[in-house]
């Protein structure tokens, strides 16, 4: 295993540039000329699908969707597993236990059937609010996190004499015990980035995500599928894309724990 | 044991029951009018409307919502399936085997391939074949599951044919084909599928065998049994695997979530006629019913393997029994 | 008489990639008597455990021995030899125990099993009869109803109990050698008393020989017959217990007797000695001890003491001071 946080860098620069560069340079993505699936070349980096699409300028729409849809996803996640972690862990209130048993019970629902429940009963959505129903259902394993690390902060002995010096509970909350219980959802945030990649592009590729015409990674792997033989590089492409930017944020996410927790593993 | 046994699942069963609870609430504060899934584009006189609003319970409040619900399921009865129009229940138990195959195979292999391989691994460090295990085992974290099932299914049905491309049996095998033929059939579509459940969940089992294994044999009770003079057979097993189970018990809880989203897609991408494939196509469908009734088996599921996990956790750590 | 332990040059040595090896333990030589308990007495990280560790094969890996090395156990050499002709020697020769009684019992094994499988390491013994044998050595060892006991499993029992049961296993192979490894730094006061009493009475029993390495020369007056006495990874002085007490000759020797709390002296008379044991990479040339030294002259910063007698033939010092030979 890689020790050095760059070889996971320079794969999310390199994502990064796709998603922000790439739309400028590539064709327009829903153009239909060139003539059906045409094996990469000059004038087609990538070759073309079956509606005589550039696979390229798909791709770098695609990467475009994929990382806007995961980062807000891991935003509102963050935001609201930390908020809640940090109350229920805080103990005390009425409010602190009901967080708790809330985060419980949110626990006790595999992810996957909360995003199904709420896309059936929802339709098709537009990618912003997409990306929040990923995010809305990530935040009770980050809440769980925040909550068990505030726990045993507020035994650390620099929290307890904050508190011996007389600091207001709040404050002790918000400067002591918050900063500390971040790292760990920080961690876990960045490596959540993956799995909510693989959640839109999985939802896509089931025709629940981002719908058609709309280039993303799922969606462009679910239309491969009838030209296997003919075209696999409408498989290749998006594929080597999804491994790729999964397994940048993981590698990232490891190389920050070493960083804020080296003394785990 | 057995007082702690009734506590913890009555505890299962509430959280279970909260959850599905949770579930049906989630859908009834959802915006989005069920009726317009019922008619489609057919038009409807207002009686009709009224009618149906009163079958389908649409103008209930939300308690009252929640009390009908939990009736019925007391009763085994889960609603009708808007797009079937058939017993939820009854599409659900058409559907479970398939998943259960799998499934069950999918832990099988875990348990026992997974878990050697890791040992494996922690007893051979820095060697050239355990950077290739550590090497695979990242990569198998990062891998999008469907995308290794696609990436199988073009290597080795439609570019090799060596295997069907989809589905649980071939609809052209005659019904009274031999026993062995249709074996043989099952299996060969069996393949992919397992292959891809495996390789996408497989990482966690290898990796997590491993750093157990290794934190034990750093234990100072492995070095007081070797100088007690048994032999390194006795100190691998009784002191060091042995030890190492507890830590891979607690995983087997978290491990069923994450079969179960694997499977939706998995079963999806090979259409496995099972609960995930159900799932995915009742959401497509926005059969509210029936993906409701879905969750509800996978979230009993979950609380099963939880609760499994607990019990084995007790029964391979001592000091977990009290007193 | 013949030795029963005899340990000469011994030497281990960590290799470092680039570099000199790290020599935590540096040409240690002594020797023990069947029935003999010697007290091997040094701060931590000054190469006692290794020391221990290093007579029945169970250095860590990555650990060698120097080559002018040599272990023998009645006779017969250890070094060289592998974890296959090294086995009938642990635990039926050579026992030991650790310093942590919880760590070194297997959490999910019942004690019984543990001191079970040390009866049963080296010969073929009939079930009821390992059973049997369990339940005497708990007796053994002072652990009331003892078939119970057996029972248990390591949570359930006090850190005293535990390293009862440590022992027990210990006697299980019937050793000519017990090496106690800080037996009772984990104990309570009041434990440690009794643990060791234990020790010393079993001792007499067998007529086992115990090497017990220690940090508390406290514990070691009134029970050992000599005393070892280690600083950064060799040996400094050795004398029979009474003669040391009486008068150390090493300053190191001198400085551990200072910081011991004594009965009746004030806290003001306690001095410990200045700084710590430096790393093992970074042991200073001459005498390893003078940069901490009270009485330090020229000499100590380049030459090295040898360990000569001092006034008795077997009260020995590695001192160049003690030696009067500073010129």
């Amino acid at each position: 295993m890689t020790r050095t946080p760059w070889g996971g860098a320079a794969l999310a620069a390199a994502l990064l540039a796709l998603a922000v560069i790439g739309p400028w340079i590539a064709p327009d993505p829903l153009l239909m000329e060139a003539g059906t699936l045409l094996p990469p070349s000059s004038a087609h980096l990538l070759g073309t699908d079956q509606h005589s699409r550039d696979v390229f300028a798909r791709l770098a729409h695609g990467a475009r969707v994929s990382l806007t849809v995961a980062g807000v996803a891991v935003i509102i996640a963050l935001v609201i597993g930390s908020t809640v972690g940090v109350i229920a862990g805080a103990g005390g209130s009425v409010l602190s236990a009901s967080l708790r048993r809330i985060t419980d019970l949110a626990l006790a629902l595999p992810r996957i059937v909360v995003l199904m429940v709420l896309l059936a009963a929802l339709g098709t959505l537009p990618p912003l609010t997409f990306a929040m129903i990923i995010g809305v259902t990530g935040w009770p394993a980050i809440a769980r996190l925040v909550r068990g690390e505030t726990l045993r902060l507020r035994q650390a002995e620099y929290v307890i004499a904050a508190r011996a010096l007389g600091a207001p509970p709040p404050r002790v909350l918000w400067r002591e015990i918050l900063p500390g219980a971040l790292a760990p959802a920080i961690i876990a945030a960045t490596l959540g980035v993956a799995d909510a990649i693989l959640l839109e592009a999985g939802l896509s590729f089931l025709g629940l995500g981002i719908m058609a015409p709309a280039p993303s990674w799922g969606g462009m792997i679910l239309e491969s599928r009838d030209y296997l033989h003919a075209a696999p590089w409408l498989l290749l492409v998006p594929v080597a894309a999804l491994v790729a930017a999964t397994s940048s944020a993981t590698l990232l996410g490891e190389a920050l724990r070493r960083f804020l927790q080296p003394d785990t593993q | 044991m057995t007082g702690w046994l009734a506590r913890r699942s009555v505890d299962a069963v509430v959280s279970a029951a909260a959850a599905i609870l949770l579930l049906v609430a989630l859908v009834h504060v959802m915006p989005g009018d069920p009726l317009a899934v019922i008619l489609g584009d057919r038009p409807a006189d207002a009686a009709t409307v009224a009618r149906l609003r009163e079958r389908y319970g649409i103008d209930r409040s939300l308690p009252q919502a929640l009390g009908d619900f939990a009736r019925g399921a007391v009763r085994g009865d889960l609603g009708i399936a808007l797009s079937e129009q058939r017993p939820v229940t009854t599409v659900l138990r058409e559907h479970v085997g398939p998943t259960l195959l799998l499934g069950s195979l999918t832990l099988l292999i875990n348990f026992t391939v997974g878990l050697a391989l890791g040992l494996w691994w922690a007893l051979h460090p820095g060697t050239m074949r355990s950077r290739i295990v550590s090497a695979a085992t990242v990569v198998g974290y990062a891998l999008p599951t469907f995308a290794i099932g696609m990436v199988l299914v073009w290597i080795f049905a439609v570019e090799l044919g060596w295997l069907p491309v989809a589905g649980s049996s071939d609809p052209l095998l005659p019904a009274d084909a031999p026993l062995s033929q249709a074996v043989v059939d099952r299996l060969e579509h069996l393949v992919l599928p397992l292959t891809t459940m495996v390789m996408a969940t497989i990482a966690v089992p290898i990796r997590q065998q491993r750093s157990a294994a290794r934190a034990v044999a750093a234990q100072p009770w492995v070095r007081a049994a070797r100088a007690r003079g048994l032999s390194p057979v006795v100190v691998a097993w009784r002191h060091c695997w042995r030890p190492a189970l507890t830590p891979i018990v607690t995983l087997l809880g978290l491990w069923l979530p994450m079969l179960v989203s694997g499977a939706v897609l998995v079963e999806s991408v090979f259409a496995w006629p099972g609960l995930g494939t159900l799932l995915a196509e009742a959401t497509v469908n926005r059969d509210v019913p029936l993906v409701i009734g879905a969750g509800v088996l996978l979230v009993i599921a979950v609380q099963l393997g939880s609760l499994l996990a607990d019990v084995l956790y007790r029964v391979v750590d001592p000091a977990q029994r009290q007193p | 008489m013949t030795p029963l332990l005899e340990i000469s040059n011994l030497r281990v040595m960590f290799p470092v990639r680039g570099a000199d090896p790290v020599v935590p333990v540096d040409d240690v030589s002594f020797s023990l008597a069947p029935g003999e308990l010697v007290a091997l007495v040094g701060e931590s990280g000054c190469g006692k455990s290794l020391t221990g560790l290093s007579i029945p094969g169970l250095l860590p890996t990555g650990a060698l021995l120097g080559p002018a090395t040599s272990v023998r156990y009645d006779g017969a050499e250890l070094t060289g030899l592998d974890e296959r002709a090294l086995r009938p020697f642990r635990g039926q020769r050579i026992a030991m125990i650790f310093q942590d009684p919880m760590a070194s019992l297997n959490p999910v094994m019942r004690v019984g099993a543990q001191i079970g499988e040390a009866i049963t390491a080296h010969r073929r013994v009939p079930r009821a009869e390992v059973d049997r044998r369990v339940v005497d050595l708990l007796a053994e060892v002072g652990i009331a109803d003892p078939a119970s006991r057996a029972r248990s499993y390591p949570h359930q029992l006090s850190g005293g109990m535990r390293q009862r049961v440590m022992i027990a296993i210990a006697l299980a192979g019937e050793p000519g050698l017990l090496i106690a490894d800080e037996p009772t730094t984990a104990l309570d006061v009041t434990v440690q008393a009794q643990i060791l009493e234990l020790l010393d009475r079993l001792r007499v029993a067998r007529g086992m020989a115990v090497l017990l390495i220690t940090h508390d020369l406290g514990i070691v007056a009134g029970r050992a017959d000599r005393v070892l006495v280690m600083y950064a990874g060799r040996i400094v002085e050795t004398a029979p217990t009474g003669p040391l007490f009486a008068r150390p000759d090493h300053p190191y020797t001198a400085g551990l007797f200072a910081s011991i709390p004594r009965l009746g002296g004030s806290a003001a008379r306690l001095s410990p000695i200045p700084g710590t044991v430096p790393r093992p990479d970074q042991w200073p040339d001459g005498c390893r001890f003078h940069p901490r030294c009270p009485v330090c002259v020229d000499k100590c910063t380049r030459e090295r003491p040898l360990l000569l007698p001092i006034e008795r033939d077997d009260h020995l010092a590695a001192c160049w001071v003690a030696q009067g030979n500073v010129a």
